[in-house]
């Protein structure tokens, strides 16, 4: 099919008038041939010159042939032979034999023609549908680069916000300067105390050397106790990108708090533990969660600073919160957050205390919904307030 | 050790300071007594003996400087060595008004408390004597009868025995008699013993 259809379409048009002229030179030949030996006038040969004029060579080269070999037969084959003339007695034959060639030219052009059109509407939906195909391939490729480009946005978005939240950390760190030097200088005093005692147990006239290695023992002790702090903070400061581990909350806790207990004894703020025992590992970075503790607990001296009529205390608890969630709250004794002011809590950059961020309780809450958690806030009247989050444990459901 | 020699008190809420402090002063042959808080050292029985106190000034509770405040108001006298974390001016001026005896930064060099502890030891002894002293002064002074002691007080503003039998209206006689008894009872080598004496009770009044 596609070569025929080639032919005709691409075919040089004199190839193919003259491929119609060939055709009935050829087909007069073979009749004029055998006419001699048999006696009959052999006409088919023109039918099948018009058919494939019309079918190898189109509608214009058809009736070409069709004229032609009308004429043609007219002269030779129509008594009186060798004369452009007709007797009358032929006429119906030779009018049935012309009408004949014309359908069958018709029938045959009509029908090229309608393959024609189907051909070339089947092509043009090739086209169209390689057309749609290249351009679906691009959008494709373009939704391809818009998720990558997405992909590197959330990465730095996600860099970002943990480089914001290290700053942070910084800075509430910034605050606790003169707790942390307390904190380092207490066992540095506690290491000098007991080295000036083992060199004066060994300095005496009778060296006591029980009393000194005692002494030189605890000083070791110190020294470990202060490189504990110093690595403790360091960790703090350190830009780490947050990495989820197995980790014991009541540890975490307990670690924070005694970052928080300097801060909270120069303010006269007990802080009171109410862990409770075995509570399952939670899936997260420590450091993020060490962060969150301290600013609540940091929070919570803060808010307790203007109470005197009462004990200024900080209860911190863990417990189980049924269906695999651990919740930890930090209940103040200060003087409470006023409803207008609880609304606006976690905004960024939102605060209430003159060398606040405010970036604290964002930066928390952000930490804790990047571990499936909830931070939330409730006041507890004029009796303070009581700031707590849940996670997941890590085999409960929500892990 | 015999029940004079002294001690020191050590107060600081970390064990391995306080421990340390123990060791170091024990090295020199010192008593010491530790404490983690200063409600510890109020609530517990001390020793009548010459002593001084080790403080810590930021201790959770009773910081160092509330202690202080304490002990002079029930009239404890014990001269007090501070140890603070960072030199901070107002505090160490206020706690030397109060009449601290020594402030050192810590961490504090074992011989600069050692050596602040001795002459807080020499200062608290020499104050016990002269207490001493002055209570038994008093308690001869008191053994004076009510006549005796118009009669002192009158000898000791400088009036001579006329004068004074004139002024109670006795003999003079009988001034010389209770002046001796006086003389007597206070154990007076002369009459400028006896002044010096008499300044020093007026000056000390009975606590």
């Amino acid at each position: 099919m596609q070569v025929t259809y080639s032919l005709s379409s691409k075919m040089h048009p004199l190839l193919r008038y003259g491929l119609a002229i060939a055709l009935v030179s050829i087909a007069l030949w073979l009749s004029l041939a055998l006419q001699v030996p048999f006696g009959n006038p052999f006409w088919f040969f023109f039918s099948i010159a018009v058919i494939a004029s019309t079918w190898f060579g189109g509608r214009g080269p058809g009736w070409v042939a069709v004229v032609l070999s009308t004429l043609v037969v007219l002269y030779f084959f129509i008594p009186p032979y060798f004369a452009w003339e007709v007797k009358l007695r032929d006429v119906p034959f030779f009018l049935t034999f012309v009408l004949c060639q014309v359908v069958v030219t018709w029938l045959i052009s009509w029908r090229k023609a309608t393959e024609d059109s189907l051909r070339q509407a089947h092509s043009e939906l090739e086209a169209r549908v390689a057309e749609r195909t290249i351009e679906l391939r691009n959008a494709n490729e373009a939704l391809v680069d818009q998720m990558a480009e997405q992909k590197r946005t959330e990465e730095v978005l996600q860099l970002t916000r943990s480089e914001l939240a290290r700053v942070v950390r910084i800075t509430t760190i910034g605050e606790l300067t003169a707790s942390i030097a307390h904190e380092v200088n207490q066992p540095l005093a506690a290491v000098v105390a007991n080295a000036d005692a083992c060199v004066a147990w060994l300095s005496r006239d009778n060296p006591n050397l029980v009393e000194a290695k005692a002494a030189a023992e605890r000083a070791t002790q110190g020294a470990t106790r202060a490189s504990e702090v110093i690595v403790r903070i360091r960790s703090l400061i350190n830009k780490a990108t947050p990495e989820k581990t197995r980790v014991q909350i009541n540890e975490v806790i307990e670690q924070t708090a005694a970052l928080a207990e300097g801060q909270a004894s120069r303010n006269e703020v007990s802080l009171q533990l109410e862990l409770a025992p075995d509570l399952p590992p939670v899936l997260a970075d420590s450091i993020q969660l060490q962060q969150v503790i301290l600013n609540l607990l940091m929070n919570g001296i803060e808010a307790t600073l203007s109470v005197s009529d009462r004990p200024r205390l900080l209860v911190i608890r863990s417990q189980m919160q049924g269906a695999g969630q651990i919740q930890v709250s930090v209940k103040d004794s200060g003087v409470g957050v006023k409803a207008e002011v609880m609304g606006r809590l976690f905004e960024p950059f939102f605060t209430t205390r003159s060398k606040g961020m405010g970036m604290g309780l964002p930066i928390s809450r952000s930490i804790i919904e990047a571990h499936g958690g909830r931070l939330w806030a409730e006041s507890n009247g004029s009796d303070g307030s009581i700031f707590q989050f849940t996670l997941p444990s890590e085999n409960g459901p929500g892990a | 050790m015999k029940d004079t020699d002294p001690v020191v008190f050590v107060i600081d809420d970390d064990r391995m300071i306080r421990d340390g402090l123990q060791s170091l002063i024990r090295s020199v042959g010192l008593k010491v007594e530790t404490f983690a808080s200063a409600q510890d050292f109020l609530t517990a029985k001390r020793p009548d003996v010459p002593a001084c106190l080790v403080l810590d000034v930021r201790m959770p509770g009773l910081s160092g400087l509330d202690l202080q405040l304490k002990l002079s108001e029930v009239g404890i006298e014990i001269p007090i060595i501070f140890i603070t974390g960072h030199g901070d001016i107002p505090m160490s001026v206020r706690a030397m008004k109060e009449g601290a005896h020594e402030f050192l930064t810590k961490p504090v060099r074992g011989q600069d408390l050692l050596d602040a502890i001795q002459k807080a030891i020499a200062r608290d002894r020499a104050l016990r004597e002269e207490r001493q002293a002055l209570n038994e002064i008093r308690a001869r002074f008191e053994s004076l009868t009510p006549r005796e002691k118009e009669v002192l007080d009158l000898v000791v503003a400088g009036l001579l025995n006329k004068q004074i039998a004139d002024q109670l209206g006795m003999s003079e006689l009988t001034v010389k008699t209770h002046r001796a008894h006086v003389m007597d009872k206070t154990q007076a080598d002369s009459l400028a013993h006896l002044v010096r004496m008499a300044e020093k009770l007026k000056i000390s009044p009975q606590k």
